[in-house]
């Protein structure tokens, strides 16, 4: 199969003004939301708790707003986990205002208070209760704790490890990480004695927490230094690589084309108010990569055409190159796509900023590659065409 | 199948073979990183400079007695900074003396002489090699703790730049985060201090009880309000014992039947409390655990090898002090940077939604591949498949960590790894249209798209390996299946295909049509 009937022959170089116009435009648009609005920094960079919980019953933002009000975290960042779940991350920004008066010393105790704070709040006035009666919370008790309690209720150990195993895969099936009652551990077919001790002892939470993040500002400043140096290290190590096989200017036009790359991503990260994380900048990075898979596939070919089309003037040289390698550049970017949209929708919420930055790095990445890098080239064309062909 | 073929596919059976040896069976070989199983993930940081402090003091405590085992004079000593101590008020006359004592007990140290000042600097090699041994020690505290504290699989390893400077703390499964995180931080430093007075309401009164200047070998303690009234006590800076004097330590009762921590010293240490206790019966003694005082009792008899310390404790309190004596103190403080707790349950999911994307996108590039290049479709899905085998199989080998972006990283080359396949075919295709018979075709495709795939992939591995070294764990484990996706996308790609290509089309004496 064929994308093209005949060989393309799309005048892109023509079209190198509009190119850079619409990217100027949409890196302007990024400046401005900088400037109004900033990123949305995770707590890898700004230091903070991060937790994510899960109920079992129905709960709004705003319900839990309140809740977090209470305990004085009313300022938290709270984003619903997917459309119907009752899912939440919640990053609070109450630690860093106290870590300021404190120094940067003991930020752990604070985020161990807040974790404590946020358990209090979130635990119901019965289940207070039962857990002051000496009762185990399934909810929040690990497997081995499950275990252990089963054991020191005078059953065989063997029957405690089969009958806590089912009890925590149950945890895990179920997409909220909760058991809803006692009647969900009764289908599970345990031993009787294992039963009656269960719902003698042991009570349902009405929420868990999924994971807990924290990270010690310190931790966040250095990180940010660190990857920024990572990202100019990365474009320096493919300036002077595409610099020695190819000639300089080359490695100059596939480093600007690359730049813009990055800042196109940025800005859509900017307008779509995504979690600027650890992962956000590894799929930056990842995208870089991409790009320039792209940019040098048809720099090759543009080497290659240097060589035969001696007579042609640099913007026939760029297009037919471009025109040459544009069913594989659509092809690959086709396959790429289709693994990270898959990715993007099937993935989960955990790399949701990874791969929506990979997606927009893609699309932007196979643009750039056709539109922005030869007509940096065309550019510089003097340097690029050699001295011999003045 | 001429002989060469035979060699080539050989080569291929064997790495395919052992990537799945290597890989049987995956829920045993492939190791999940914590993220994908639950699990607490800790970043510490050894205050190394308060180490070299301690070292500091106790050097300072001995220069005292040796000073006084020779009878020379002197004003005072202090620290002054983490490294360095002073030492003011030597008489001419003894300046020959404290040479020779600081040449022969103070090797570590580099001395200065002015007027009747002695300033010891630690040699800045020795320092180093404090620091690091206070890495590697606080380490092993930790390990110790940990293994004690029931934890299987724990991982505690060294990282950052520079050798490391801080330490990465793995427990799998944790039960009570809170409590293995307070263990892990105890500090544990218990020291038997003598009293000299006490207690008093505040500071200033314990001050104006030495006439408002505190003498340089006393110094004045808080008591641990949880354990004993809120008050300061003076005490004397030399220690009788320290943990170190410590042989075991176990959870008891008082008489009472209280929670007490019983104690048994080492046979210095016994002489140490013997000679201490019998010169100093009727008198306090404290017993100070991380710069608090814990207790104080008066010493009633002559005290040896097993000793009691009881208080106000709760069995678990009692339980974990005795866990961190054992464990040994640590050489210095440690400080929480980051901290990662991951339930069990969104483990799971991870690994269930991890699956479902690769496997969907797996098959959108597969039907794409197909669709695009019918039968040398086929080929680069087998050798998409392949690239995978020996993706996973090198992971198995390397005993590399399975983490959610690795995950990310196994589905972006499902993507990206078609490419080499993508730029060879449009190659071909290209020279078949210009006219080329079949097989050369083929021949030029590979040759020529060989330089392009080796610099484009060859990019994306410099942009992994970058990844790699600035990365942190998560960012790590992405950019390694990144880069072993990459190169095995290589071999399967070109050599794989190429082979696969050969083969089908090796019968024929003349290949009229190439289905691509």
């Amino acid at each position: 199969m064929r994308i093209f009937k005949t060989d393309p022959a799309f005048k892109f170089m023509n079209k190198r003004w509009i190119a850079f116009f619409v990217s100027g435009l949409i890196m302007a648009a990024g400046i401005f939301t900088f400037y109004t609005k900033g990123f949305n920094l995770g707590v890898d960079f700004t230091g903070g708790t991060m937790v994510e919980v899960s109920f079992r019953e129905n709960i709004s933002v705003g319900e839990l707003r309140n809740s977090l009000q209470d305990i004085g975290l009313g300022k938290s960042e709270i984003t619903r986990v997917g459309k119907d779940e009752n899912k939440f991350f919640i990053k609070t920004i109450q630690s860093l205002e106290e870590n300021d008066e404190k120094g940067n010393g003991e930020d752990i105790s604070l985020h161990e208070e807040i974790t404590l704070k946020m358990r209090g709040q979130f635990m119901g006035s019965d289940e207070k209760a039962s857990l002051a009666a000496g009762k185990i919370d399934i909810n929040n008790s690990s497997l081995k704790k499950i275990t252990d309690f089963i054991a020191s209720g005078g059953i065989k150990l063997e029957d405690a490890v089969e009958s806590a195993g089912k009890i925590d895969s149950l945890k895990k099936t179920n997409s909220t990480g909760l058991i809803s009652g006692i009647e969900e551990i009764e289908k599970l077919d345990l031993k009787k004695r294992v039963g009656t001790l269960l719902k003698e002892k042991t009570f349902f939470g009405n929420f868990t927490f999924l994971s807990v993040d924290f990270v010690g500002s310190q931790v966040g400043y250095k990180l940010r230094q660190q990857t920024t140096l990572a990202t100019i290290w990365a474009l320096l190590g493919m300036l002077v690589y595409i610099g020695f096989r190819f000639r300089f200017i080359f490695g100059i036009a596939a480093v600007v084309t690359l730049a813009h790359d990055i800042f196109i991503a940025l800005s859509f990260i900017l307008f779509f108010n995504i979690e600027f994380s650890l992962s956000v900048v590894a799929a930056i990075l990842t995208i870089v990569g991409y790009s320039l898979n792209d940019t040098i596939v048809i720099f090759d070919r543009v080497r290659d055409n240097l060589k035969v089309m001696r007579r042609d003037g640099a913007e026939e040289i760029l297009d037919k190159s471009i025109n040459q390698t544009l069913s594989r550049t659509i092809v690959t970017s086709g396959t790429t796509l289709a693994t990270v949209l898959s990715l993007f929708f099937l993935g989960g919420e955990v790399i949701h900023a990874f791969s929506f930055t990979l997606i927009v790095g893609i699309v932007t990445g196979t643009y750039s590659s056709i539109f922005q890098s030869c007509a940096w080239l065309k550019i510089w064309e003097k340097q690029f065409r050699g001295k011999k062909n003045k | 199948m001429n002989n060469t073929n035979m060699w080539k596919v050989g080569l291929i059976v064997l790495v395919i073979g052992f990537s799945i040896l290597m890989l049987y069976p995956p829920d045993k070989k492939i190791n999940l990183g914590l993220d994908l199983k639950g699990g607490m993930h800790l970043v510490l940081e050894v205050q190394t400079s308060k180490a070299i402090e301690i070292q500091t003091e106790q050097s300072i405590e001995q220069l005292r007695s040796l000073l006084k085992e020779s009878s020379i004079k002197y004003e005072k000593i202090r620290r002054e900074g983490t490294n360095k101590i002073e030492l003011y008020g030597i008489s001419l006359d003894d300046e020959r003396k404290v040479k020779d004592i600081l040449d022969d007990e103070y090797k570590d140290y580099e001395y200065v002489f002015a007027g009747n000042q002695i300033t010891l600097t630690l040699i800045p090699n020795v320092e180093m090699r404090m620091r690091d041994l206070s890495i590697d020690q606080a380490i092993e505290t930790i390990r110790n703790r940990v293994d004690e504290f029931g934890v299987s699989n724990a991982a505690i390893q060294k990282i950052g730049l520079g050798g490391g400077d801080k330490i990465l703390v793995q427990l799998p499964g944790v039960d009570d985060p809170g409590r293995v995180k307070g263990l892990i931080k105890n500090t544990a430093m218990l020291e038997f201090r003598a009293v000299v007075s006490g207690p008093f309401a505040t500071e200033e009164d314990a001050m104006k009880d030495q006439g408002g200047v505190l003498p340089d070998d006393m110094k004045i303690f808080k008591t641990n309000s949880r354990r004993m009234d809120r008050g300061y006590y003076i005490l004397r800076t030399s220690t009788v014992i320290t943990g170190k004097d410590l042989k075991n330590a176990k959870r008891s009762q008082d008489g009472y039947g209280a929670p007490a921590v019983s104690f048994t010293l080492n046979s210095q240490g016994a002489t140490k409390i013997r000679r201490f206790s019998s010169a100093n019966i009727g008198k306090r003694m404290a017993v100070v655990l991380d710069d608090r005082i814990e207790t104080a009792p008066t010493i009633q008899d002559v005290l040896s090898y097993d000793n009691q310390i009881t208080g106000n404790y709760t069995i678990e309190e009692v339980n974990d002090m005795a866990l961190v004596l054992r464990s040994g103190a640590l050489p210095a403080p440690l400080k929480y940077l980051q901290e990662r707790t991951i339930g069990p349950s969104l483990g799971a999911d991870s690994i269930r939604k991890g699956i479902y994307a690769s496997v969907i996108g797996l098959i959108l590039v597969m039907v794409f591949m197909l669709i695009f290049y019918k039968g040398a479709g086929v080929n680069s899905v087998v050798a998409l498949i392949f690239n995978l085998i020996i993706l996973m199989g090198v992971m198995a080998y390397f005993k590399a960590t399975l983490t959610v972006p690795g995950i990310a990283g196994i589905i972006l080359t499902i993507g990206m790894s078609v490419d080499a396949n993508v730029l060879i075919f449009e190659k071909i295709k290209e020279d078949l249209r210009a006219g080329k018979a079949p097989r050369s075709a083929i021949d030029s495709g590979f040759k020529k798209a060989f330089v392009t795939i080796f610099d484009a992939n060859l990019t994306t591995i410099i942009a992994a390996v970058f990844l790699f070294q600035f990365g942190t764990g998560p960012i790590q484990g992405f950019s390694v299946t990144l880069m072993i996706g990459i190169i095995a996308s290589m071999f399967t790609a070109v050599f794989v295909s190429r082979v696969i290509f050969d083969i089908v089309y090796s019968g024929k004496k003349k290949i009229k049509k190439i289905s691509i």
